[in-house]
């Protein structure tokens, strides 16, 4: 093959080579939808997996860009699909780490402007931050007639399957503003359901908004790297000896490699092999970010690693 | 030969440019009229190239009104034009749809009355016009019952714009067969009174992202709006103006399609975007600097009068 193409990544591993890369790590980070479950099936083997890293003494974090449920209703998820002892400060959501950009990093003294749903509001709600959004205009109102608030110092938008055309109005309105902020939980263009079904993600109404107002958002969620300092704020977390576990090649791995962070990529949820294979051969050096260290089929894959008696 | 672009079109220089060509096409929002009301002198501008024996036609990237619709506000507004002369996005749509041979099948339609209108005036029936608010639970959303005859989805100007019609745009789309066409990429509808209201362009964003597929586009600057006034007139492009507020529309449709073209700056565009383009020396933003620019379209006036 001519060419001097880079052979790195997609190193499949097998179980004695999960325990050496585990060996050098002291902190899993997890995506959750497509790697610890599907929909609302845990992946058979992923609850031992973490309860044994855990007990192996490993940091776990889920680092998730489902903005759709508040962190105390992830707890629940966890508990109800065989998660022991997944602790509320162990879940980094896109719906929490914005709720925090807004109140520690942008230290917003005003309103936001939300596009989203519950569990958005939830978080904003626990963080202290005022915001607009859900409410319904009144019958007959349009953008031509209807009110803005004057103290909106922030649009976020992210999932929102009450999306109509006065909440993408009212935001573009807000945004001629260039001291608005603006925000977005993340860039997924969908989101997979069960079956290979798939619904449109918050990535195709950031996009709508950020045509309409030719402003770039400042995303929260991976592959931005907000969400790994989130945790490195929090505890002492050494990117060289973590590891990212995720299924999505431009948003899991995309992170990884931003944070200086080993990625593997697991098969059972968006990105295929194929995929991950045909990046790596790619000539155009921005495709080598897709690129995965390391692949399992499954993250069960790491359980005869960790079970052996020997010591990690 | 770039050097010889954008210049101030005054004097004797007006009646060479008129003189050299047999029609005229002009863009509406910005250039004849700026939302209800008409540019000063536009209407006489128009009416007198008809009277010195120049075709007149509009083109124009609005998708909310039928051909019949801005025969009206132009008559309203004192401008001599009749249904013909008129090429707005929803009509072109149509015809670019009835253009596509064995494309036989219905539409799935995000756009307004009128674009169903203009759709049904072809033949070509539609579903999904019209408020869609969600209902049921995302596993309902996925399995969207789909009407098997969707040959397209068809994006245009909707203000019941929803989720739920974004979805059922993705649902249709997941089939590779199904085409997609939006009417114009415009970011933002022109409105006075300082309020900015997304245009288009950013609900066929939304499509193109969630279905990671790219539309074919049917408005300035697709040289498809030119091709449909040309193909019922016979029209030379070499002989034709294009009048236009907008750069990266208007201009670069005349530029794609060898017509000559003219800036008027009561829209959209100034003169040092023209120059910006043109200092750029980049081969596709040299599209977008016009032939010559005039303040406002009346400025045409003492040349037809004379």
């Amino acid at each position: 093959m001519a060419g001097a193409v880079s052979s790195r990544g997609c190193r499949r591993l097998r179980s004695s080579q999960i325990r050496d890369l585990l060996d050098t790590k002291h902190c899993v980070l997890f995506d959750c939808d497509g790697v610890i479950w599907n929909g609302e099936k845990a992946v058979v083997g992923a609850p031992e997996v973490v309860s044994l890293l855990k007990k192996r003494g490993k940091n776990v974090f889920f680092v998730t860009n489902n903005c759709t449920r508040p962190r105390e209703s992830y707890v629940q998820k966890f508990s109800r699909l065989g998660f022991k002892d997944v602790g509320q400060n162990e879940i980094l959501s896109s719906a929490y780490c914005s709720a925090l950009y807004l109140r520690d990093v942008a230290k917003v003294q005003g309103k936001v402007f939300v596009i989203g749903g519950d569990g958005m509001y939830k978080e904003l709600r626990q963080a202290g931050i005022p915001f607009v959004g859900g409410e319904s205009d009144a019958a007959g109102v349009t953008i031509s007639d209807c009110p803005l608030d004057s103290d909106i110092k922030a649009v976020l938008v992210g999932y929102d399957d009450k999306l109509n055309f006065m909440k993408l109005a009212k935001a573009c309105c807000y945004l001629r503003n260039p001291e608005c902020l603006f925000l977005a939980t993340d860039t997924d263009p969908w989101h997979p359901l069960r079956e290979g079904r798939v619904i449109p993600g918050s990535g195709s109404l950031t996009a709508a908004l950020e045509t309409a107002t030719d402003r770039k958002a400042t995303v929260i969620g991976k592959p931005s790297r907000f969400m790994f300092e989130c945790i490195a704020s929090q505890f002492a977390v050494d990117p060289a000896r973590s590891l990212m576990v995720g299924d999505r090649l431009k948003t899991d791995i995309l992170f990884g490699a931003s944070c200086g962070v080993d990625t593997v990529l697991t098969l059972t949820g968006v990105s295929t092999l194929e995929e991950a294979r045909s990046y790596r051969d790619s000539y155009a050096p921005e495709e080598q970010a897709f690129v995965p260290d390391y692949v399992v089929d499954t993250i069960a894959d790491f359980l005869p690693a960790l079970e052996d008696g020997g010591t990690l | 030969m770039a050097l010889s672009k954008c210049n101030r079109l005054s004097g004797p220089l007006i009646r060479e440019l008129l003189d050299s060509v047999e029609s005229v096409l002009f863009d509406c929002d910005g250039v004849i009229w700026r939302g209800d009301q008409a540019i000063p002198g536009a209407p006489e501008v128009i009416n007198l190239l008809k009277k010195n024996g120049k075709r007149v036609f509009f083109v124009t990237n609005n998708s909310t009104k039928t051909r019949k619709m801005y025969a009206d506000k132009l008559a309203s507004l004192g401008f001599n034009a009749t249904e013909e002369e008129v090429f707005g996005t929803a009509y072109c749509s149509a015809m670019y749809l009835k253009s596509i041979p064995h494309l036989k099948g219905k539409v799935y339609l995000i756009g307004s009355k009128a674009m169903k209108q203009e759709l049904q005036t072809v033949g070509i029936e539609q579903v999904g016009a019209g408020p869609d608010p969600i209902t049921g639970v995302q596993s309902d959303w996925a399995n969207v019952p789909l009407d098997p005859d969707v040959k397209a989805v068809v994006v245009g100007f909707d203000e019941h714009f929803s989720y739920m019609k974004l979805n059922r745009a993705m649902q249709y789309l997941s089939n590779p067969e199904c085409l997609l066409v939006g009417t114009n990429t415009d970011t933002r509808l022109p409105l006075e009174g300082g309020k900015a209201v997304p245009g288009t362009g950013c609900l066929l964003k939304a499509v193109e992202t969630a279905a990671q597929r790219q539309a074919q586009v049917v408005g300035k600057p697709s040289h498809f709006m030119f091709d449909c006034v040309a193909s019922q007139y016979g029209l030379d492009p070499a002989k034709t103006l294009m009048v236009g507020d907008r750069l990266d529309t208007d201009i670069l449709l005349g530029t794609n399609c060898g017509l000559k073209t003219l800036l008027t700056l009561t829209g959209v565009s100034t003169v040092a975007d023209a120059k910006e383009h043109q200092q750029s020396g980049c081969p596709k933003r040299l599209g977008m600097v016009p032939d010559y620019f005039v303040e406002s379209i009346a400025e045409l006036l003492p040349a037809l009068q004379g």
